[in-house]
């Protein structure tokens, strides 16, 4: 699978398969950005094509944009930045995934990217409003949503937005 | 389950014919909510903990209110209230501090912010060294509900009006604010409505500026300045601010009230306490 460059460096290529059977070939040392894919490799694992059973093609090509500007000598902090703030304009939906992604590659930086990314869609919405917009039923009885009330009654009050945007 | 795959957001798909594979935030593994939660302020984490049970387990994550304690709260609960915290969740230690806790007989309490953290502390006026208080012509202990410690003094007439106060205490670095509570006029509740008395006693605040004053510990030593004119309504009169550069050491605060022109008397003065604070919660109260 090496393949040795004319010149000093010899860059290694790993062969990245997402859950619906599309391989992506991305060069190894951008590729251990993920602790989990490091982790193969070390282990001698990744001879061969690397199966990402929980990661689905639109998210891994997110996935691996995100590591090659991340791993980029050539760009700089500004760049990175405006790379991030784009990035987390994604859909809701499309975050969350590479969010589970990031968690399942082990991925810190871009885990962290996008829980902060969720959490400032969802900051000052009552739960009833973040409740729609995930589509989340709740699974308490109400006496078991009375009770986390009274443990924390000072959390309840004050001024919150029901939009759903 | 595999009927809710309904999308509010319909650009998800961005251009590709791909549909989300996820559309729940109830999916996504705990480890990632309570991720997500450790970005939000302690309110905002409670309330979505009510979303389901999987938030609410997230919520209650160590790590989360690790970064949301201040970084004294072993020294508050364990050494100042003498409280065990074995066992505690950083949850619940968190919840316990978000109140007021009252030491030293119950004359100071201490709490912190449920929002950004900081800690702030009061002192009542039953903790403070006040001039002529066991003579009843002069001062005297009044109850009401408009004082978080349920009482305050009251001065009727006196030359020398001194209130002294210290309170010893393991800040966080940062920079604080010091206030006295006063109001001018006393006040008694008639038929659930606040009626302000005794107006006729308030006198000889326009004379003379009170000096205000705050020392610490490290030499540091303040003073302001200001004529009481608040007849009927509380007013957080601003002593000065004190830096803290290390968290580790104790900070030894002394603050006074002082009119002693004894060319004249002064009257109809509550004091309920002395605030300290941080800065950036002091603001609120400066502007008022």
């Amino acid at each position: 699978m090496a393949e040795a460059s004319s010149s000093i460096t010899e860059k290694f290529f790993l062969t990245l398969k997402s859950s619906d059977g599309d391989e992506f070939v991305l060069e190894e040392s951008i590729a251990i950005q993920s602790i989990t894919i490091k982790n193969m490799v070390e282990d001698g694992c990744s001879s061969s094509v690397i199966p990402l059973s929980k990661v689905d093609t639109e998210t891994l090509i997110k996935v691996i944009e995100y590591m090659k500007m991340h791993s980029s000598t050539s760009s700089n902090e500004e760049e990175i930045e405006n790379f991030d703030k784009k990035f987390v304009s994604n859909s809701i939906n499309t975050i969350l995934n590479i969010l589970e992604a990031a968690n399942f590659l082990d991925i810190n930086n871009l885990l962290e990217l996008c829980a902060e990314a969720v959490a400032n869609r969802i900051k000052n919405k009552t739960p009833e409003a973040v409740r729609k917009i995930f589509n989340i039923t709740s699974d308490f009885t109400p006496e078991e949503e009375a009770e986390i009330r009274n443990e924390t009654p000072w959390a309840f009050e004050g001024n919150l937005d029901h939009s759903l945007d | 389950m595999g009927a809710n795959s309904s999308s509010i957001d319909s650009n998800s798909a961005n251009g590709s014919n791909h549909p989300p594979l996820k559309t729940k935030l109830e999916d996504i593994p705990e480890a990632c909510a309570a991720l997500i939660l450790s970005y939000l302020d302690p309110p905002e984490i409670c309330k979505l903990a009510r979303l389901s049970r999987a938030f609410s387990a997230a919520s209650s994550a160590d790590f989360i209110w690790d970064s949301k304690l201040p970084s004294n709260y072993r020294y508050i609960l364990e050494e100042l209230l003498a409280m065990s915290i074995a066992g505690m969740g950083k949850k619940d230690i968190f919840a316990k501090l978000s109140r007021p806790n009252s030491f030293d007989s119950g004359t100071k309490e201490v709490w912190i912010d449920q929002n950004n953290g900081g800690v702030c502390l009061a002192v009542s006026a039953k903790g403070m060294t006040i001039t002529g208080i066991d003579d009843r012509r002069y001062w005297n202990h009044i109850p009401t509900d408009e004082s978080r410690f349920g009482i305050v003094a009251y001065l009727h007439q006196i030359w020398w009006v001194e209130v002294d106060g210290e309170l010893e205490f393991q800040f966080p670095a940062g920079t604080y604010s010091v206030f006295f509570r006063l109001q001018l006029g006393k006040f008694t509740k008639r038929l659930g409505r606040r009626v302000i008395t005794n107006t006729e006693q308030v006198h000889g605040w326009d004379l003379k500026p009170v000096q205000f004053q705050l020392t610490t510990s490290d030499g540091g030593c303040v003073m302001s300045k200001c004529y009481l004119d608040n007849v009927g309504t509380w007013v957080h009169h601003h002593v000065g601010d004190f830096v803290v550069k290390d968290s580790a050491t104790m900070t030894k605060l002394k603050f006074s009230l002082m009119q002693i022109d004894c060319t004249h008397t002064k009257g109809g003065l509550c004091v309920d306490s002395v605030l300290i604070c941080p800065i950036s919660l002091a603001k609120e109260l400066r502007s008022s």
